[in-house]
């Protein structure tokens, strides 16, 4: 890729798609300069994680974490949702595409649309809930869920009777029957494709009889019925009579890894996991006893900490894992299922269950697969974009990137990564156009009312009637009127309408108002859109509290309307109260430091500090060897067989030639100080032979990667025929030939891997395995290979893979940890090193079976490497294993918890290089969002203290959940940077001292609430 | 007194999780009591067991903190020192001859808006079963 | 640090039974520093005084202070002016507080809201240990900077006593037997040794036992 100046360039981004990889790919463009258009069939954003229930495997409840990226992209000035609509074509080329979207109709008017939800109270027409999978009901007029962005209701209109009842009951006059599909078109200057996937329909898988017996349901079904919001309201039923079920099974592979053309080839990636969750999460549910079984091929359960929990859902949980393919569910009498189970054995046994979930493959949607026709992307033999591993999230077609799962079936971090990665491909393109087409708000001065006494203003909502038809709101209004400090009250048809929220602003100045109170719904839905009108009219956005009189109260007291007339009145008068106490927030801007420093010379980091580079910023590259090329130099081929050194070479070409990138080789990180946006790290040669440098970045992104462990088992050391997998790559690179004439090759698996010591798949070995045993077939037809493995963790459409070596004859033999397989050497005079034996039982004959191999190749565990005081340097922490830990597990899988800091590769887990290049990639892009910027905005909610009362008692340095707060010597008092903290409060409130205060949540002003309640 | 005593009581709920539950519950039009009025706060974490205190001090009836579930507290563990900071105003007010109980803590998703309709009916009913406050009591 | 933990309220709604109006005032040395004397500590207890007496249908007026430090007149003359306001004063710091208070306003009763445990530091967030007895003729030195006259439970000075076992006192198992740290310690630096020197008698008349204490700098005191 080549720097683009070319000035005909726009710095407009469509994104297509709008779930979880959508969503992140357009914020990280969004706040790096960049206008997004983010298009979506849906009438709301969110994708398919909006529908689950927890996320594995920190059990996190997906709408929670999902929920604040949600409100972030619905509210971003820079970044256009465009719902309901369809990309009908794509013209031009890279840097300047014209792409038309056909806007299908949602007859409901999104910008006067007030989501109060009278229209579905009064929908007369009953239809299929699609959200809840079939198993609830909605009304032609609906929304998707509750949390739904954008927030306004959809008229069905296929199955809409046109009776009129919405158009008169919607006082917001939003209802348009006459809408009709337009075509609107867009100039940008990239592509993003994230149309995700969709759950496999079993219908035509016949022995799973999912079409005969309500009691069968699909994994997505399943996570439904889990919801707490679901149909079921998070209590465990079974479909067919609501009864609590007491056993359930899990069938795995249902149209995955499946020859048949009814289902698809490939591995889903998820399945084993989320079966697992769910089963944990079922029996969490269940109000009686509840046995699960998961009837599986193999447990691949490959990814960060993945293993652990299936370890401690067998374990601790009780979940009991068959490995077993299930050929026939039939249904037995008061709605159970006779599972027919073919042991490994070979043996047929039979179980009944009282209700079976089938773990359903993914696969893209066939709309996705038309759109990609018609933006003309070359798709795989299994109709995923098809990409390079050098390349991950490129698609054919220059311009266009794609990520998530319609790159290849893969979890949410996986996506989330991805979704970055592709974001940085983005601007990267379009970087000589970084801010061109965004906006910016252009606001008055923010008035000074220091020394001021409170004068608030109350406006109360009628919500059309969903308030004002339950509460008497003009009482509550002249209940307002006399509460202390209050200079002015109204209550408004609807508040948040465009007509109101300029008559608040006009309102607010005429009267002097220097708080403002609103009592309507909720503050997590609009307390940003209300703060954004009062700042327009020239207060700070913090002078401001909301009474949530609807989604609390109308909305929950309907049958008594007197009660919630009185709890509004309790609601507004506490809101009051808070409101004399709030002060204006000013927040800082503090200058960045255009700069990112990226620490380890591999492949991850030089990829990072490559893409820095070509971003149009300095990158400083430290790597502690004499050279770049890590662990990578040691590798001969991807796993879809494209070559590693003739990458390499160019990539640590292209780091060497950019004069935007200083390389620091034999150098190590000695000192760091600063935060987001500034920090000042000391660097030091490993020889002592110069002064120290001081560097200056405003985001650092750490790469120290891996290493591949050196077995103390099997023999390793003790015989030239036995080889690691990097032994072996480079045996197989030299010229040698010596094991092309082997007659027995043996491949060992998870050596040092899924250990009490390693308790962690290391992801990569099967993969590479199955590619080395290939290439072995490949040099000797005759040569008996074999692999010995406890599971094959092929996931995705590496499956291809473990399908052709079996076609090439490669035989697999399964081993248990109780049974391993033992190696023998014995002295042999006609040997120089002596003759290996080698012992195992085989799994379907349960017979021991002996070889001799020539060759034995260990798949060795993958380590990370040791860098104690590095870490502790940059203040990250470790798991267990000795890997880095990321701020979340799911939704933030590139940054640290502590802001401005980022990683990638194998310092996060074991991953091949592709998924190492995507994570590097989307470090870059994670970045962009502090050096492309002037300055960042900091203060508002954080914890401040007061040097006068603080005892240095270290209270806060010890229980702040990020280690933010310091003893500063020089000054004698605790330190907490406002940049840095996360405004959660625990250490105000441990602070013995009450030195502390968080803002705009002082005990003052909580109390003031709490005593307003009681003492009215 | 033949009525049935109607008390208050104060949550102090998580932006991120009760809160959001609690308006789930109204978006699924779940019916609970009136007697809850919630304060918002960023995160459990912040309530203070001055907080809770004072909410006793000024005649609440009940009082009850609602934070995520354990583990997924949106900041690491604010959600584990309130339940401490809880469990610390149970024992202060059994040294008062306050019923305990009048204290809670809960852990709940955002997802779980029938929950939080379920916590809010059986708190009432169990400060309904209580009676008004002592300090209350001791008011009058 | 000097560490001490709070009264049960019972007590300290005992000494106040007769009162209308109190100030409860904290201290901001030591006992901030371990929880229990800081403006946190003095807000719990005068709201849960407030409590308890609302119960009681005999309201109390409760005022809130912290002082830089109760064992400094000068920082205790701060509340000259209020201090007749009330009926009595509960003070949050150690056991030198109420009596610097005492003897500042002899009018004023004074009473104390904590007990007063020992010299001693955080082992860990929220849990203090003695460390020091201040027995006025510190032997640490002999031991390799570990105190057996604040952590032996007999304050033996020449070896352990036979109720040292692994590593416990007998007293109770959550007290570490000093005497087994110490030897390891030695043992471990290789100076075992060292023990075989006997420890003379200690002359305990420079501790409590030769009567209160009293400490003079000639160079610091002022005006003669």
């Amino acid at each position: 890729m080549t720097e683009n100046t070319t000035p005909s360039q726009i710095g407009s981004v469509l994104v297509v798609g709008a779930g979880v990889a959508g969503i992140q790919a357009s914020l990280d463009m969004a706040n790096a300069g960049y206008y997004v258009h983010l298009v979506d069939n849906s009438p709301s954003v969110g994708g398919l994680m909006a529908q689950l229930d927890k996320t594995f495997p920190t059990n996190d409840c997906a709408m929670c974490i999902i929920s604040p990226f949600l409100v972030e992209v619905g509210r971003h000035l820079n970044i256009n949702i465009i719902p309901n609509s369809e990309v009908e074509s794509l013209e031009g080329n890279a840097g300047a595409f014209r792409a038309t979207v056909r806007n299908d109709p949602r007859y409901i008017d999104m910008e006067k649309c007030t989501a109060c939800g009278q229209c579905r109270q009064v929908c007369p027409v009953t239809a299929i809930n699609e959200f809840d999978c079939g198993l609830d009901l909605r009304r032609a007029t609906y929304i998707k869920y509750p949390q739904a962005v954008p927030l306004a209701y959809t008229i069905d209109r296929s199955i809409c009777i046109g009776c009129g009842l919405c158009e008169k009951a919607c006082l917001a006059e939003a209802i348009t029957y006459s809408d009709s599909p337009r075509r609107t078109t867009l100039d940008v200057g990239a592509v993003v494709l994230a149309m995700g996937n969709e759950v496999f329909d079993p219908s035509g898988l016949t022995p799973y009889a999912y079409t005969r017996h309500p009691n069968i349901v699909t994994s997505l079904e399943f996570e439904r019925i889990l919801s707490a919001s679901g149909p079921y309201k998070g209590h465990l039923m079974r479909p067919y009579d609501r009864e609590t079920p007491s056993k359930i099974a899990w069938l795995q592979c249902v149209g995955s890894r499946d020859i048949k053309p009814s289902g698809h080839r490939y591995c889903s990636s998820v399945c084993c996991m989320y079966s697992i969750k769910q089963s944990i999460i079922a029996m969490e549910h269940a109000e009686t006893p509840l046995e699960t079984a998961i009837f599986y091929m193999d447990m691949r359960t490959y990814g960060k900490d993945f293993d652990k929990y299936q370890v401690r859902a067998g374990d601790e949980k009780g979940v009991r894992f068959v490995r077993a393919r299930v050929h026939t569910i039939e249904p037995v009498e008061n709605g159970d299922l006779k599972l027919r189970i073919v042991q490994e054995s070979g043996n047929m046994t039979e179980e009944v269950f009282n209700m079976v979930v089938l773990a359903c493959s993914l696969n893209p949607s066939s709309q996705a697969v038309l759109l990609a026709n018609r933006l003309g992307i070359d798709l795989n033999a299994h109709s995923y974009a098809k990409t390079s591993d050098f390349n991950p999230v490129t698609t054919s077609r220059d311009g266009v990137y794609v990520c998530g799962s319609f790159q290849g079936p893969k979890d949410i971090p996986q996506s989330v990564m991805e979704a970055s990665a592709a974001a940085s491909g983005a601007t990267q393109l379009l970087s000589a156009v970084r801010w061109s087409q965004t906006k910016i708000r252009d606001l008055p001065p923010e008035t000074d009312f220091s020394g001021q006494d409170p004068r608030i203003g109350v406006f109360v909502c009628n919500c059309g009637i969903n308030i004002g038809g339950v509460a008497d709101v003009p009482a509550v209004r002249e209940y307002a009127r006399t509460l202390p400090h209050v200079v002015h009250v109204e209550d408004n048809l609807f508040t948040c309408s465009q007509d109101t929220q300029e008559k608040m602003k006009q309102v607010i100045v005429e009267h002097a108002i220097n708080r403002v109170v609103v009592a309507s719904c909720s503050p997590r839905t609009h307390e940003p859109l209300f703060q954004e009108t009062i700042r327009e009219a020239g207060l700070n956005k913090y002078l401001f509290e909301m009474a949530n009189i609807r989604d609390q109260n109308t909305w929950v007291h309907m049958k008594t309307p007197e009660k919630a007339t009185a709890k509004a009145k309790d609601l507004v008068r506490m809101a009051v109260a808070k409101a004399a106490y709030v002060e204006p927030l000013p927040q800082v801007i503090l200058g960045v430091t255009h700069a990112v420093l990226v620490v380890g010379g591999g492949v991850a980091g030089m990829e990072a500090a490559l893409g820095v580079a070509r971003q149009g910023y300095q990158a400083f590259l430290v790597e502690r060897s004499n050279r770049l090329g890590g662990v990578a130099r040691q590798l001969q081929h991807t796993w879809q067989g494209q070559s590693v050194p003739a990458y390499l070479d160019q990539l640590i070409a292209d780091v060497n030639n950019h004069d935007r990138i200083d390389v620091f080789l034999e150098t190590d990180v000695v000192h760091v100080t600063g935060t987001i946006g500034n920090f000042v790290t000391t660097l030091r040669l490993q020889n002592h032979s110069e002064q120290p440098r001081i560097i200056e970045h405003g985001a650092a992104i750490l790469a120290t990667g891996g290493k591949e462990y050196q077995p103390t088992e099997y023999l390793h050391g003790k015989h030239p025929a036995i080889l690691t997998h990097l032994e072996m790559d480079a045996a197989l690179a030299g010229q040698t030939t010596e094991f092309r004439n082997a007659q027995v090759a043996v491949f060992i698996q998870c050596v040092g891997s899924r250990t009490p010591d390693r308790p962690y798949c290391s992801r990569v070995c099967c993969t590479h395995s199955l590619k080395t045993a290939l290439h072995l077939r490949s040099l000797n037809a005759g040569m008996k290979i074999f692999i010995l493995y406890r599971d094959i963790r092929s996931y995705g459409l590496r499956e291809d893979m473990y399908h052709q070596a079996r076609e090439a004859g490669i035989q697999f033999i399964r081993f248990d940890t109780d049974n391993p397989p033992e190696l023998f050497l014995t002295p042999d005079p006609d040997a120089g090193f002596g003759k290996l034996n080698l012992r195992i039982t085989d799994h379907i004959l349960n017979r021991p079976i002996e070889m001799n191999p020539d060759l034995v190749i260990l798949a060795s565990a993958i380590l990370p490497n040791e860098n104690k005081k590095l870490f502790e340097a940059f203040k990250v922490p470790t798991n267990a294993d000795g890997f880095l830990v990321e701020a979340h597990a799911k939704l933030r899988p590139v940054d640290f918890a502590s802001e401005g800091l980022f990683l990638a590769g194998l310092a996060h887990s074991p991953k091949s290089i592709d998924e190492s290049i995507a994570q590097a990639r989307a470090a870059v892009s994670r970045t962009m969002a502090i050096v492309s910027r002037e300055g960042i905005l900091v203060g508002s909610v954080i914890a401040s203290i007061n040097p006068e009362r603080c005892a240095v008692c270290l209270t806060c340095v010890r229980t702040c959940p990020y280690g933010i707060p310091r003893i500063d010597p020089e000054k004698g008092h605790a330190v907490i940077e406002a940049a840095e903290c996360h405004g959660c409060g625990v250490c105000v409130s441990e602070c013995p001292g009450k030195a502390i205060t968080l803002k705009h949540f002082t005990d003052e002003q909580i109390n003031a609430k709490t005593h307003a309640l009681f003492c009215a | 007194m033949s009525e049935v005593y109607e008390p208050t009581l104060i949550a102090f709920c998580c932006k991120y999780c009760a809160y959001a539950a609690a308006d789930l519950a109204g978006s699924m039009r779940l019916s609970y009591p009136s007697n809850v009025k919630i304060t918002q706060v960023p995160c459990t974490g912040r309530v203070d067991i001055i907080h809770l205190l004072k909410a006793i001090e000024n005649s609440a009836d009940g009082v009850y903190v609602a934070g995520c579930m354990e583990g997924d507290c949106h900041f690491v563990s604010g959600n584990l020192k309130a339940r401490k900071r809880v469990e610390y105003v149970k024992k202060t007010l059994t040294e008062l001859g306050i019923e305990p109980e009048r204290v809670e803590m809960f852990n709940l998703s955002s997802a779980m808006g029938p929950r939080f309709a379920e916590i809010a009916i059986d708190m009432t009913d169990r400060i309904k079963k209580l009676g008004p406050s002592p300090v209350k009591r001791g008011d009058t | 640090m000097i560490v001490a933990d709070r009264k049960p309220l019972n007590e300290i709604l005992d000494m106040v039974k007769r009162c209308n109006r109190i100030l409860v005032v904290g201290c901001k040395g030591c006992v901030t520093v371990c929880n229990v004397g800081g403006l946190k500590e003095v807000q719990i207890l005068a709201t849960s005084l407030k409590i308890a007496r609302k119960i009681g249908g005999f309201p109390l007026v409760v005022d809130e202070m912290v002082l830089e430090r109760q064992c400094d007149t000068e920082y205790i003359a701060i509340i000259k002016e209020t201090v007749t306001d009330y009926d009595a004063v509960v003070s949050m710091a150690c056991g030198v507080g109420p009596q610097f208070l005492s003897e500042a306003y002899p009018e004023q009763k004074f009473y104390p809201a904590v007990n007063t445990t020992f010299f001693g530091g955080a082992v860990s967030h929220g849990i203090w240990e003695e460390r020091c007895a201040g027995c006025g003729t510190c032997v640490i030195h002999y031991f390799d900077g570990l105190c057996p006259v604040a952590r032996c439970s007999k304050s033996l000075l020449n070896g352990p006593c036979g109720g040292s076992d692994h590593g416990k006192c007998e007293i109770s198992r959550e007290v570490d037997c000093i005497w087994d740290k110490i030897v390891r310690k030695k043992v471990e630096q290789g100076r075992l040794d060292d023990l075989l020197d006997v420890v003379p008698a200690k002359n305990w008349q420079s501790a409590r036992d030769g009567g209160p204490r009293r400490s003079r700098r000639e160079e610091l005191i002022q005006n003669g």
